[in-house]
């Protein structure tokens, strides 16, 4: 064992001779991105809800549904943001609202768990999107642009506030064998630097790709102590030795990577309670790989990591999760059941630990469904609807218990206070203490920035 | 910097920022707001009208309504903020806080509205003065001047004097006072050499050849031309799929990369190859290649095809064929222009010389065409064995017209119609009826004068004599162009006993010599079509069918595979043209040529997910075309009994029957069918009453089995996703207002860019691929030479190279740029030549030594004095692990290897592949647009929907782990250790100077051979394992990874 560590003591010190360099480096990179204001919040936890959850079957309740279903809405009805023509009918909730908590916010009864922390969510209800389609409302949702070709926000927060962790990355999507539709261009870092795009890990077997050692970790030290000696050679008669040293330094982190990801991912240390209250043992295998998921989450919120999303697992040939275009009793039944108690537990286990202060969990699909269908019928569902539909978050100084915004009396269109994604972007951020116009990229010629041009924040949220 | 050039079209938006915000909130508040009583459409009450940035300047009874920059002084706020009695606005209810915002936030913004007036709206925005100053302002610029004819400057460094090229670099050296690097070491040369003219390391049998030799030897690889071709698919975005939501297969993009392999490979002059990308279909003579039987002109145009293809079309939602022509036109003014035209989409460029007409003028020549599948196969292929299998068919036809020449008796059909209940289809079908004649007789003349009556409404396009298809219409496919068939024309069985699988009705039958053959008949748009309405007799199986095109592009998913052996009538209406798009057309094809083919799964009922469409049997009929104004489709006038109730005859049923079924088959005995007998004698055959085998040993089942036989023989078609230009009418496509795809403004007939075709000569791809072939163009070459350049030396001349413009770097050698760019057109357009003439200059022989002075003033090394260090590229470093390991598969070309997966998703086809992809060069495997090779994709292989002039080096700690504990790399290093095992009287020295060798292409000193024996001993000793250990840690040596 001696010789090893000797080795790895050398190399150590040679880099530790490097280091100004990438130290330099480093600085430069972060120097552009000062904390604009006093954070409220350090972390955000995206619960992604892809393919569209209904509004008016979740936070939006409409009675007006109930009382004409059936009857034609007319082209009066009918708009570009969502899949319509007059002839369409307007179609009640299968699901019953209550009044929940204290606050007596509306949750439909398809959110059990949900509704019991109702006093902690602020639901935005007057969403606006700019398309009624799953790819560009995505990377809209994402990247601030239905175009992509631009970072999403999980490596904007990574590349802004830097991580706490510098054995795990700043951006972090549990997945759940399941790309949405938009690519992983919604999870990558574009112009920034590559270290800011999101790190994948599975629900299902190895959680990260390569990150189970290959060799035991004996055979690995001496490998990368022989490295060391034959790769400082290298560099120094490369043209550029920094690049070399930022190879050999990868494997630096990439070494401890093989322990910290893993201590994370593995949740069998975690008490039956907590278990019990994600969901964790599930009969049901994909609320299984959901739970397991969520309760990753705020191990990794726990551990410095900036951005956190959770893919929901696609369960059958639907083009996405929650695009129940037909079957909408049974399929958004089911896609409740896999993510409601999850999702509930994570806001109350946060709560619990005094987190859920510094932790923003946002809850947002890209898109809403539409409060029509073509015909009424057992098996008949929601289509596509970007003119005004909900989502949520909690925690992270947001107001809770509280709903903004309206749609009509159909949910069908926004009412009052239209709030579109950059405004959600903007807001975020500046929970995080960034000002959504000061964090910029110099890219193309541009400063560039999450919202674009855009944004509002929304000062009417949070606390 | 991967889309660099994209983003300067946002640069603009920070420049309208302000206005933005107008388009985004602003208007659609006033719009829903104020509209009601403020604006020319309803009324304009108060006289004031908001609907105009004039129109609030001017204000109403009381005044300008807005004062920009001061909302607190601005009319408007006060209305909006219902502080006065007066002029409370909405009148009803105040606006929400939030909205009253927004029109303050935007009137302290200085109130930016850039609607112009209507008037003004109607003119082309790109006409006016203020453009036209400013764009022959733009025209200044150093890559639109052009090329300079300099001589290569004198140096005194004898070394440096030989090489034109050297002689500019060393005199640039020299203004800078900076010295040059020494030449490199052989070994470290020769590794170079390698990597970049073939991205595999080198062998060590080439040890004692020149450097000369050396690099002749490796232009003249085959694996030269896979690596040129990836860079090209750089270039050109390459994928296998289409992406988006379903990944569908990009019909043959894998030829289109066999070609490039070849081009490269063939050395095909660039001014030919960008032909062919630009205008391959349209080439007056197309280039044959008699080797592999391929027209390789036809596959240049899948360039327009690849990248991503969102499903759908602008009919159903506005916007999608503007997203994908952006795609197009980006890819196109990128690679071949390095020019970023596709900022010009919703707005004359704000910083070159390209106009929104420009744009749109562009987009009119490149949706002229219909985006379809080609047949690439040399145009003659098939003709051998199509003329064989006609006379075949006609051997055994008159074969069969003797063993049919037997006539009924009708007591035998008596006999049989009574153990048979299987009656002619049709009115009045007559057998086992013989006492409902007469009754049966006047059923069918009334069906017959009703249909002909009925039928008066149809006016037929194609004429029947002639075998013609109506003016507009054209073919595609040796199923079609030999597919016409009389009626009664047998159809050879393939299988089973029977000779004649059917017997064929008049029209095009793409299987009418065999299913193999490929078919497709292609309309004009529906509404160049006389008549409301086109109805087509059509008939089809194993995936033929049809498919529905809104502006000859894309991915429409209107598409119907037939299910129909008799052919049915199937009527197109002319459809409604809305949302900018300016032409439907229908295609009926068979699976080979239907575009979308494979479509999205689940789509093709019967299609598994794992088929990906390649070498079917597939099939379509046409037998009538009829356009006409009223609905409905041409009735059955029932020729077929005309034989039988219209002809005088026997008194007897039976003898009329008979009467009626003999001269039927004496007719087609004596090849004189007539209207009416094909049914006749299809029933007859397909019944069992006419003879339909062949005795074994005679000279019919000679013919027979000789059918089969040639028929077996031939090949599924190859066929590409690429342009059919043949009689389409010209587009021309509308201008989107600022952008805005639901605001269409005029019609813009297709062009090019003013400022590269001043006397607007560009009208079609073929004139536009020779304008940029001008020998005086200031683009074509430049772009060109500077790409080859980089490929070899890392950083262009100009470091942007998609880029040109005012966004783009300038060259850092310009007059060597221009020299280089002449030389290039004078020898040719040679790719070889002006790769041998720049890897065997002294420039590119410097070693990695970089000195300070150099780095103090040049640190980005653009005046080139030393040869940068480069990691290989993700293909390179994969392809080298198989070479070394042993495990490379020299195999060339072939479709798509998919790439391993751990996680599999049917319904996208994204299926895993082996470990080593079955050993092949990473350019052969599968580039999904959703699921791209993992492993090349941790190193930097391109997002595949845009072009990518230029590659991120990144260098992440996930690298790390692939080289670590990625099975491939692991797997590899096992081969590896076992291959070099096998030799078993080899010490260990030796055996670890072989692996420098391989692995790193030189000897190891004293030092490190110590070093990496003291290691193996760590490992475990002389075993298998710790050499696996030890070719592990090899591969994971930075020296590997990257080359100096």
């Amino acid at each position: 064992m001696q010789p090893h560590d000797h080795h790895l003591c050398t190399r150590r010190q040679i880099l530790a001779g490097a280091a100004a360099g990438f130290g330099m480096l480093a600085l430069r990179a972060m120097a552009g991105v000062p904390l604009h204001r006093r954070a409220r919040a350090k972390n955000i936890i995206f619960c992604f809800m892809d393919g569209g959850p209904s509004h008016v079957d979740t936070f939006d309740p409409k009675p007006m549904l109930k009382k004409f279903e059936g009857k034609a809405i007319g082209s009066g009805a009918v708009s570009k943001r969502s899949q319509s023509n007059a002839g369409r009918v307007w179609f009640g909730s299968p699901w019953e609202f209550k009044q929940r908590g204290q606050s007596g916010l509306w949750v439909s009864e398809l959110f059990p768990h949900i509704a019991q922390v109702a006093d902690k969510l602020c639901v935005v209800r007057s969403m606006v999107g700019e398309l009624p389609l799953h790819g560009q409302q995505n990377l809209l949702l994402h990247t601030g642009r239905i175009l992509g070709q631009a970072p999403s926000i999980g490596s904007w927060v990574s590349y802004g506030l830097g991580t706490e962790n510098h054995n795990l990355p700043g951006y972090v999507v549990l997945n759940n064998d399941w790309v949405p539709n938009g690519g992983l261009e919604n999870f990558g870092s574009s112009f920034l630097p590559a270290s800011h795009q999101a790190t994948m890990v599975r629900a299902k077997g190895v959680p990260v790709d390569n990150i189970a050692p290959h060799d035991e970790a004996v055979i690995q030290r001496r490998k990368l102590a022989l490295l060391a000696q034959q790769d400082v050679e290298f560099a120094a008669g490369a043209s550029d030795a920094q690049i070399i040293e930022g190879a050999i330094a990868n494997y630096e982190t990439a070494f401890r990577m093989q322990s910290a990801v893993p201590g994370i991912a593995d949740i069998a240390d975690e008490p039956e309670h907590i278990r019990r209250l994600y969901g964790v043992d599930s009969t049901d295998e994909h609320q299984r790989f959901y739970a397991t998921q969520a309760l990753r989450a705020r191990r990794l919120v726990e551990a410095g990591v900036r951005f956190v999303e959770i893919t929901c697992p696609s369960f059958d040939g639907n083009n996405s999760p929650w695009d129940q275009h037909g079957q909408i009793r049974q399929n958004h039944a089911k896609n409740a059941r896999i993510t409601d108690q999850s999702v509930a537990a994570l806001i109350s286990d946060l709560d619990q630990r005094g987190l859920l202060d510094e932790t923003i969990l946002l809850w947002a699909g890209e898109m809403g469904r539409t409060p029509h269908t073509p015909k009424i019928s057992e098996s008949c569902g929601r289509d596509h609807h970007v003119n005004g539909y909900s989502i949520f978050m909690a925690g992270g100084g947001f107001k809770g218990g509280m709903a903004f915004g309206e749609t009509d009396d159909f949910g069908n269109s926004v009412a009052s206070d239209p709030v579109d994604i950059h405004d959600i972007h903007a807001t975020l951020l500046h929970q995080m203490g960034v000002d959504h116009e000061k964090l910029v990229f110099r890219h193309g010629g541009r400063d560039q920035r999450l919202t674009d041009v855009h944004g509002r924040v929304l000062r009417e949220l949070t606390a | 910097m991967k889309s660099f050039a994209t983003m300067a079209c946002l640069l603009t938006a920070s420049v309208m920022g302000a206005e933005d915000i107008f388009v985004s909130k602003v208007e659609p508040l006033l719009k829903q707001r104020c509209f009601e009583c403020h604006s020319h459409e309803r009324k304009i009450k108060g006289g004031l009208a908001l609907d105009s940035k004039s129109g609030w300047e001017k204000g109403g009874e009381s005044g300008p309504a807005i004062v920009p920059g001061k909302p607190e002084a601005s009319l408007l706020m006060q209305a909006l903020s219902h502080a006065e009695k007066d002029v409370k606005m909405p009148p009803k209810k105040m606006l929400p806080a939030s909205e009253i915002v927004v029109f303050a936030e935007w009137i302290r913004a200085g109130a930016p509205d850039p609607r112009v007036s209507e008037v003004k709206n109607s003119q082309d925005l790109a006409a006016g003065d203020t453009w036209d100053v400013e764009f022959h302002k733009r025209l200044d610029w150093w890559s639109l001047k052009p090329m300079r004819k300099v001589e290569p400057p004198k140096v005194d460094d004898v070394a440096w004097s030989k090489e034109p090229v050297d002689r500019f670099v060393r005199a640039a050296l020299a203004a800078a006072k900076l010295q040059p690097a020494a030449s490199a070491e052989p070994g470290v040369l020769r590794r170079r050499l390698a990597f970049v003219l073939t991205g595999l390391p080198p062998s060590s049998a080439s040890a004692s050849l020149s450097d000369e030799a050396y690099v002749d030897m490796l232009l003249q690889s085959p694996r030269f031309g896979e690596h040129f071709a990836r860079h090209w698919m750089d270039v050109v975005r390459y994928t296998d799929t289409y992406g988006y939501e379903w990944d569908n297969p990009a019909k043959g993009a894998y030829e289109y990369r066999d070609y490039l392999i070849r081009a490269f490979n063939d050395d095909i002059s660039f001014a030919q190859f960008l032909r062919e990308q630009i205008a391959g279909d349209l080439l007056p003579r197309p280039r044959i290649n008699t080797d592999s039987q391929t027209n390789e002109s036809l596959i240049g145009p899948m360039f327009y095809h690849l990248g991503e293809h969102r499903h759908g079309s602008s009919l159903m939602f506005n916007g999608i064929h503007q997203e994908m022509v952006n795609n197009k036109i980006d890819a196109f003014s990128k690679a071949f222009l390095a020019t970023t035209v596709a900022c010009a989409r919703c707005h004359d460029h704000k910083l070159e010389a390209v106009s929104q007409h420009d744009y749109y003028a562009l987009a009119a020549v490149f949706t002229t065409p219909r985006w379809t599948s080609r047949v690439i196969d040399a145009p003659n292929k098939n003709d051998v064995a199509i003329a064989k299998l006609k006379d075949l068919r006609a051997a055994i036809r008159a074969e069969m017209a003797v063993a049919w020449k037997k006539p009924f008796e009708a007591a035998f059909l008596k006999q049989w119609a009574e153990t048979h209940s299987v009656a002619l289809k049709g009115v009045g079908a007559p057998l086992a009826t013989p006492d409902q004649f007469t009754q049966k007789a006047a059923e069918w003349r009334k069906a017959r004068v009703d249909a002909q009556n009925a039928n008066a409404i149809f006016k037929p396009l194609a004429d029947a004599a002639k075998a013609q298809l109506p003016h507009g219409w054209v073919m595609e496919g040796d199923g079609m162009k030999h597919g016409f068939a009389e009626a009664g024309t047998p159809l050879i069985a393939l299988e089973g006993d029977g000779v004649i699988a059917r017997l064929l009705p008049r029209g095009w039958h793409t299987h009418a010599l065999s299913s193999k053959l490929p078919g497709a008949l292609r309309m004009p748009s529906e509404h160049l079509i006389p008549g409301r309405f086109v109805s087509l007799d059509l008939a089809g199986g194993e995936f033929g069918g049809q498919l529905v095109v809104d502006d000859h592009a894309f991915q429409n998913e209107t598409i119907t595979f037939y299910t129909n052996t008799p052919s049915e009538w199937k009527t197109f209406a002319d459809a409604e043209l809305k949302n900018g798009v300016q032409q439907v057309t229908v295609e009926f094809a068979t699976s080979s040529l239907n575009p979308n083919f494979p479509p999205r799964t689940g789509l093709a009922k019967g299609l598994k997910n794992d088929d990906f469409g390649y070498d079917k049997r597939s099939w379509l009929s046409v037998c009538g075309i009829v356009s006409h104004d009223k609905a409905g489709t041409p009735q059955d006038e029932q020729d077929a009994f005309a034989g039988l109730y219209d002809a005088a005859g026997s008194p007897d049923f039976w003898q009329r029957i008979a009467a009626w079924f003999n001269s039927a088959v004496a007719r087609w005995c004596d090849g004189k069918t007539q209207p009416g007998d094909q049914p006749v004698l299809d029933w007859l055959l397909t019944s069992g009453l006419l003879p339909n085998k062949a005795e074994p040993g005679s000279r019919l089942a000679t013919l027979v089995a000789e059918y089969r036989s040639v028929e077996a023989g031939i090949e599924f078609p190859r066929t590409v996703n690429s342009m059919d230009q043949r009689e389409t009418a010209q587009a021309s496509y509308p201008l989107n207002v600022r952008g805005n795809v639901d605001v269409i403004g005029t019609l813009v007939q297709p062009g090019f860019l003013k400022m590269l075709d001043p006397r607007a000569r560009v009208t079609d791809r073929l004139a536009l691929a020779e304008s940029l072939l001008d020998p005086e163009h200031p683009l074509t070459a430049r772009v060109y030479v500077n790409r080859v350049w980089q490929w070899l030396f890392g950083t262009g001349l100009v470091a942007t190279p998609d880029d040109f413009g005012r966004l783009g770097d300038k060259p850092s050698h310009p007059e060597l740029l221009d020299w280089l760019a002449r030389e290039f057109i004078h020898e040719g357009w040679s790719t070889k030549k002006l790769v041998r003439r720049l890897v065997l200059s002294q420039t590119f022989r410097q070693s990695g030594l970089v000195t300070d002075a150099a780095r103090e003033r040049d640190p980005e090394n653009r005046l080139l004095h030393h040869y940068a260090t480069r990691r290989l590229e993700a293909e390179a470093i994969r392809d080298s692990l198989l070479a070394i390991s042993g495990r490379l598969d020299s195999q060339l070309y072939g479709r798509p290897v998919l790439p391993f997966r751990s996680v599999e998703d049917g319904a996208k086809r994204l299926f895993s592949g082996p470990l080593d992809g079955h050993g092949r060069r990473s350019i052969y495997l599968q580039m999904s647009i959703m699921d791209p090779p993992k492993f090349l994709v941790g190193f930097n292989l391109p997002d595949l929907k845009l072009p990518a002039g230029r590659r991120d080096v990144t260098n992440v700690p996930s690298q790390a782990l692939i080289m670590l504990n990625d099975p491939f790399v692991n797997e590899m290093a096992k081969c590896w250790a076992a291959g070099l095992l096998k030799d078993k009287d080899v010490n260990r020295e030796d055996r670890v100077r072989q692996m420098f060798g391989q692995a790193l292409a030189r000897a190891p000193d004293a030092a490190e051979l110590k070093r990496w024996i003291d290691a193996l001993q760590d490992f475990g000793g002389d075993t298998p394992d710790a050499w696996e250990r030890l070719a592990h840690a090899l591969f994971n040596t930075k020296e590997f990874l990257y080359y100096r």
